[in-house]
């Protein structure tokens, strides 16, 4: 078993009341309850000050670049499909400079777990709007407002063919913890977008705004109906229901392809027996 | 909206305020881009200053668009640019690159930082040299500019703005993080005693209109889309109508004006300072923040009556190669000392431009700490 000390790292500097250092809680508490330890997983994070959570995470880790998260996450997995891997990153990261391969991999069904700790502001340069900012929002840069829709992310990673969408917010930590659990037990491409505080630099979108709004979705609802999360999804910014949105199996990235079954492609041996190469050359002469 | 409204007079500003300024007098009314330190206040400034002067300002979603929208821009008939360090760079070049071949006037600013990749957002590198030259694929001209001051990043910003229009060309304005953050006095003309280049717009009627004949000086004129001429612009090589053609004569022919026309640019295009070069025998090569401390390293060498000067690059690219050929050839010089916080980018250059006629020597400094004048003193055997 596992301890939270175990994933402890360097500390985080992130500025007092900041929503990361509650989710990186979350995140070891719920690396702890599932069992793992730290060379089991792999985090791959991209640039801003949520990824920086990874530093604060002990574990195998590949900090690499702003946006590019899910296309690093998809060579892992292609060459060994057996690691855990999860994505750290902001709401700037997945969905503005990685934005197309957010879709994509969701597309793909990528088996990832992606937390998006979204706090609607590019928080590492200092306090720009994010593709989650309200069209309202201003900023030093943005100084009549955004202007643009915000982008709803639950929303995109359901049209664009995520497997588990789920929402939440890092003031409720234990559904929070039990998310990410969900999250890294699903065999897919598992998104949870995390409403987390910026305390410099969003000053609308704070822990009480958050918590205001943020409402546990109902028993009722059918995690399977597409339909019926997609409504959740399009909540009014008075109610942001939070919980899993929608949750469903297909094959993961690589289950249609032959190269892909049995051992992984790292674990195979490149086997050039007489019998092997022969029937290639005869092909050529 | 009130009229242009410029600052003027005395101001302690940063270099990328500068650049903002500069690029404001210049007549820059379109800037599209995405945050990236230590660039950001370039952007920060003209988001507020831009709607002052009637233009427009965005953020983007990524590196990419904003190149593009840039490219777009100016197209319409707006000077355009953009600005952004090390990893945003890498994201534009694609971009750039069809800037070049369909001739697109338009400025690129790279504040330069700690590289390769993520490297040291907030300390300086000068690593982005041969980056600037060849940061796109295929074999292009390319115009790179790079101050060392406050008050010249303004100047430059306005000179890479001329020159782009000039040239029908992108031109790359390189800077550096102590350029950029860098506060300093200067002063700011009033507008109107600045003078601004703008493109050449065709004379022929639209029907007759040809977007990529080169003419006398091998700049072709530029009609602004939806401005009563019709034409099409391509990545794709093309003939003088803008269409696409796999004609291996006129491929070659229009690949060769390219570079003609920035070849026969030489002398407007290259500027450079000489710091007590009359008599040197040695010679510091600087450039950007290097320079710097080149000038004090030299200043207090004089003091020593040593003679020792600067030969400072103002124009990165095409390279100075004959200003810095002709000093080697003086019978008083001994030696060439480049500086730079790179493996020698410069270095290389130099060598190539002298061809053995005087001793080329480097200091480079890889830490993301500038070069200091003792260094530099300590590397002329004089601690
Ligand atoms: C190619 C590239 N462009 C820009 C940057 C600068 N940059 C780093 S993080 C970031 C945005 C941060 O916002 P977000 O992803 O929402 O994370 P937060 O800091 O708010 O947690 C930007 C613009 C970069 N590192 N690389």
């Amino acid at each position: 078993m596992s301890c939270l000390d175990d994933f402890a790292q360097y500390p985080p500097e992130w500025c007092p009341g900041c929503g990361n250092f509650d989710l990186l809680d979350c995140l070891k508490q719920a690396l702890c309850d599932l069992g793992l330890q730290p060379h089991e997983i792999i985090n791959v994070i991209g640039i801003g000050q949520a990824s920086k959570l990874g530093f604060s995470l002990k574990c195998n880790m590949f900090d690499g670049l702003h946006g590019r998260a899910l296309p690093v996450v998809l060579g892992i997995k292609m060459a060994n499909p057996a690691v855990k891997v999860i994505a750290t990153s902001g709401d700037g990261c997945f969905y503005a400079e990685g934005g197309n391969h957010f879709i994509h991999n969701l597309r793909r069904n990528l088996d990832v777990a992606i937390l998006a700790s979204d706090n609607r502001v590019y928080g590492l340069t200092k306090g720009q709007a994010s593709p989650t900012s309200a069209s309202d929002f201003k900023t030093k840069v943005h100084i009549e407002g955004v202007g643009a829709l915000p982008l709803n992310p639950a929303a995109l990673a359901l049209v664009s063919g995520a497997t588990f969408v789920a929402r939440t917010f890092t003031g409720a930590k234990a559904e929070a913890t039990e998310l990410i659990k969900k999250a890294l037990l699903h065999r897919g491409a598992a998104v949870i977008d995390i409403m987390s505080p910026c305390v410099s630099f969003n000053k609308v979108n704070t822990f009480a705004w958050f918590r205001q709004r943020a409402k546990p979705i109902g028993p009722d609802h059918d995690v399977t109906d597409l339909h019926a999360a997609l409504k959740l999804a399009f909540h009014d910014d008075e109610h942001i229901p939070t919980g899993v949105l929608y949750q469903t199996r297909r094959p993961v990235f690589g289950d249609h392809l032959t190269v892909m079954q049995g051992e992984s492609i790292v674990q195979r041996t490149l086997r050039f027996t007489p019998d092997r190469v022969r029937p290639l050359f005869k092909d050529f002469y | 909206m009130a009229g242009p409204k410029f600052k003027t007079g005395l101001r302690l500003m940063s270099g990328n305020e500068a650049v903002a300024e500069g690029a404001l007098y210049a007549g820059c009314r379109f800037f599209a881009g995405y945050p990236i330190t230590p660039s950001t206040e370039i952007a920060e400034v003209l988001a507020m200053r831009l709607p002052q002067v009637g233009g427009f300002f965005l953020q983007m979603e990524d590196e990419i668009a904003s190149m593009a929208a840039v490219l777009g821009a100016s197209l319409a008939g707006a000077k355009a640019m953009t600005a952004t360090s090390g990893p945003g760079f890498s994201l534009k070049q694609e971009n750039i690159g069809y800037g070049c071949i369909a001739e697109i006037p338009c400025v690129i600013v790279d504040v330069q930082r700690g590289g390769p990749s993520t490297g040291m957002p907030t300390k300086p590198m000068q690593s982005d040299i041969m980056q600037a030259r060849w940061g796109t694929h295929g074999d292009h001209p390319i115009i790179a500019l790079y101050p060392d001051s406050v008050e010249e990043a303004f100047w430059e910003t306005i000179r890479a703005f001329n020159l782009a229009e000039r040239f029908r060309t992108p031109v790359i304005l390189l800077s550096d993080e102590v350029v950029g953050h860098m506060r300093e006095r200067m002063f700011l003309p009033k507008p109107g005693t600045v003078s601004i280049y703008n493109r050449r717009k065709p004379r022929r009627e639209p029907d007759k209109y040809m977007p990529y004949e080169g003419g006398a000086q091998d700049v072709p004129t530029m009609a602004a889309f939806g401005t009563g001429y019709r034409f099409h612009v391509t990545g794709l090589f093309h003939d003088r109508t803008g269409f696409p053609t796999n004609d291996p004569a006129i491929i070659e022919s229009e690949l060769r004006r390219l570079h003609r026309k920035v070849d026969r640019g030489y002398n407007e295009i290259m500027k450079w300072e000489e710091f007590f070069l009359d008599d040197a025998e040695e010679v510091i090569v600087a450039y950007g923040c290097t320079a710097r401390s080149a000038r004090a390293a030299v200043k207090r060498l004089r003091l020593r009556d040593r003679k020792v000067g600067m030969f400072r690059l103002k124009t990165i690219w095409p390279f100075p190669d004959r200003a810095i050929r002709q000093i080697a050839r003086r019978a008083h010089t001994k030696l060439l000392l480049v500086a730079e916080m790179n493996t020698g980018q410069v270095l290389g250059e130099v060598e190539r431009a002298v061809a053995g006629k005087c001793a080329v020597e480097g200091l480079q400094r890889l830490d993301t700490e500038m070069i200091t004048p003792r260094q530099l003193m300590r590397a002329l055997r004089e601690g």
